[in-house]
């Protein structure tokens, strides 16, 4: 038996209820890989888990703002949800070590649209 | 804590900028708020033109044209207080719209729950509950036209199709998004390929068919990988195969890959692809709707118009149908690329002005270059000059001003670019990629671009112009398929907005952007320079010598008037003639 229309409304209501979790999305669309998408997740996964903290880092499409690429969203408690553009390896270990950790915003690479 | 954030877009105010960023941090000491708020220097606010802007946070105040003068009272007011400011205050509208790009960089493309979380496929229960008939009537509510550029109803495109008798038919998704600068599709389907999968099965169900397919071109291994990961995931849920969602409607998906034609792009070509011919046209009538994908009747939509129907269904055909403006309703994806500072896509209503999508959105023109016109549709497309930026966007608006809405590439020219360049490089586009089945594009078009390209050597005659309008003439009315009937397309509309700038080519034998190499020469003027010898550096033919002493100089033999010495030259002692 397939999937049903109920279990369709039991995805989203649970995915409704479910507690907001610090995410970081990385923008992982071929604009993104080829400047250099790769390097930045890997560099977002490694460094949050050598800290041990908890913050979800996914894959996500292309928000449109090209020219921006590699993109970051970052969403965590206690700071402004912002979007990181141009971001590098350097850059990534600042966001977590300056916006996810000390709750600051990093320089230079906001970009708000 | 607070932040406040200062746009620092790499502009001509760097000086004010920094006064105001140290006096601000400086003062925020002196109050003894240091720890207060955080002084965060960002890349882009999206307000251009207003000054010094900023803004700060959690409240979202954003102030404009700020001066050292005004920290006092923001300090006063907004840190400590948080008032706001209301002489100071701007408020930024967002004029996109995303609904096509509703969930692009937002769910994981990956995931199929996210996917659901977001009201996916919703659009397909409803269509469902209500049938093909229902589905097609609430198309039609809509207003929805194919996004790939011809601008055909999709509702009436569904119902031709669906009362063709047979009872096998097919319905395919067109990925083959081939025009240069243009990636919309490529994005849906990298972004959210959920949504496209829903959407052909939306369309399925409507036509009566119970196979589709996905034909993407082989450049697109990313969107390609997506597509296939969510259509496994689907088969693997039972959402595709038969009696999807518990209903007796059976669908199933295969991908099928286009090697790199553009012509394949094309709805009859795309169909001998996928049947494993060579891709070449054929003659309308019989339309695909009638007689297409091995002789069935075969519905054909764009990635676009695909993302697109979940939502309607989901939402209604009325309440899209409300956005934008008659005849041309919903939204549009545009590749906005060129000379433009905040290059990428954006989604509008339709019925937005050129020059809110390329000033407000786009943030205007890089380096503050004077605009000359937009480029859109492609090569299929034409040019529109600065004085019809105020055209509200709709399919028949563009039209009427020699150019096409198209798939959606939109590429902004600026003083620099030439018109003869840009038309040979359209028209030496659909050269390449004429299948030469018919004489009219494969001898037309090779016939034009060899006039361009005399033109732009300077070696153009005087009935030169005129060739190209018959030419165009004949390969607009007697070509077998859209390539060539439209391939002369970007040729007529610069020909129409620039005829002094051909004309220049042609009698006076110049290129005032100096895009027309043999067109323009270099040389230095030696009171203007300083002897820096920047122009000595970036010299790729070295036929720049000089000393700090005696000024540099030009070797004419040597030069190849790349013009990178005009453009690096900061005492205009570089000249272009």
């Amino acid at each position: 038996m397939g999937i049903t229309k109920e279990d369709l409304d039991r995805i989203k209501e649970e995915a409704a209820r479910a507690p907001r979790q610090n995410s970081i999305r990385v923008g992982y669309s071929t604009c993104g890989v080829a400047a250099g998408a790769d390097v930045v997740y890997s560099a977002l996964c490694d460094e949050a888990k050598a800290r041990g903290i908890d913050v979800a880092v996914m894959k996500c499409g292309c928000l449109g703002l090209c020219s921006a690429e590699p993109l970051v969203e970052v969403d965590v408690d206690g700071a402004p949800h912002v979007y990181y553009g141009k971001v590098t390896r350097d850059v990534a270990l600042k966001i977590i070590d300056e916006h996810v950790c000390q709750k600051k915003l990093v320089d230079n690479h906001i970009f708000e649209f | 804590m607070k932040q406040i954030l200062i746009q620092d877009t790499n502009g001509n105010l760097r000086k004010e900028l920094r006064d105001f960023h140290v006096a601000l941090t400086t003062q925020l000491r002196d109050w003894g708020l240091a720890d207060a708020a955080q002084v965060v220097t960002v890349a882009d606010i999206g307000i251009y033109q207003k000054g010094i802007v900023a803004k700060v946070l959690p409240e979202g105040f954003v102030y404009v044209g700020l001066e050292v003068k005004h920290v006092p009272e923001i300090i006063e007011k907004t840190i400590q207080h948080g008032e706001k400011i209301a002489s100071l205050a701007f408020e930024k509208k967002n004029k996109q719209l995303r609904l096509v790009l509703r969930n692009c960089g937002r769910i994981d493309p990956e995931n199929f729950n996210d996917y659901v979380a977001n009201d996916g496929y919703q659009g397909l229960v409803k269509a469902l509950e209500m049938g093909p008939e229902r589905v097609i009537e609430e198309m039609k509510k809509s207003g929805l036209r194919g996004r790939g550029g011809a601008g055909f109803p999709t509702w009436m495109k569904w119902n031709i199709t669906r009362a063709v008798p047979g009872e096998v038919k097919y319905i395919i998704c067109n990925g083959d998004e081939g025009d240069p600068g243009a990636y919309m599709d490529r994005s849906v389907l990298e972004g959210d390929p959920n949504s496209v999968i829903e959407g052909l099965m939306i369309g399925g169900l409507a036509i009566g068919a119970s196979q589709g397919v996905f034909y993407i071109r082989a450049e697109y291994p990313l969107a390609i990988e997506r597509i296939q990961k969510a259509i496994n995931e689907c088969y693997a849920r039972g959402l595709l195969g038969q009696n999807i969602l518990g209903s007796n409607f059976n669908f199933d998906i295969e991908i099928r890959l286009g090697a790199g034609a553009f012509v394949c792009g094309e709805e009859t070509a795309l169909i001998s692809s996928v049947e494993g011919l060579r891709g070449y046209p054929r003659p309308r009538p019989p339309f695909p709707s009638v007689r297409g994908l091995w002789e069935k009747p075969t519905a054909i939509n764009n990635v676009e118009t695909l993302a697109t129907v979940p939502y309607i269904l989901f939402h209604g055909g009325e309440a899209f149908g409300k956005i934008g403006i008659e005849g041309s309703t919903g939204t549009k994806v545009f590749a906005l690329t060129g000379k433009v500072r905040n290059s990428g896509l954006v989604e509008v209503p339709m019925g937005i002005t050129l020059r809110e999508v390329v000033f407000d959105i786009g943030g205007g023109v890089l380096n503050n270059r004077a605009i000359k016109a937009i480029q859109t549709g492609g090569p299929s497309g034409g040019v529109i000059p600065e004085q019809f930026f105020d055209t509200p966007i709709g399919y028949e608006s563009l039209q009427k001003l020699g150019s096409i809405m198209g798939s959606g590439g939109m590429i902004v020219l600026d003083e620099n670019d030439c018109m003869v360049d840009i038309s040979k490089f359209y028209l030496g586009f659909c050269v390449d990629e004429s299948c030469g089945k018919c004489a009219p594009c494969r001898i037309g078009g090779t016939q034009m671009l060899a006039i361009l390209k005399r033109i732009s050597d300077g070696k153009g005659v005087d009935d030169d112009l005129k060739k190209l309008n018959e030419i165009a003439m004949a390969m607009q009315k007697a070509s077998l398929c859209g390539l060539g009937q439209t391939a002369p397309n970007p040729v007529l509309s610069t020909l129409k907005y620039f005829e002094a700038e051909y004309k220049a080519h042609v009698v006076d034998k110049k290129c005032a952007s100096g895009k027309c190499v043999k067109l323009v020469s270099y040389s230095i003027i030696k009171d203007k320079c300083t002897g820096c010898g920047m122009c000595g550096r970036v010299c790729p033919a070295i036929a720049i010598t000089g000393s700090r002493a005696d000024k540099y100089s030009i070797n004419t033999e040597k030069c190849v008037s790349c013009g990178q010495c005009f453009d690096v030259c900061k005492f205009g002692a570089v000249v272009r003639q």
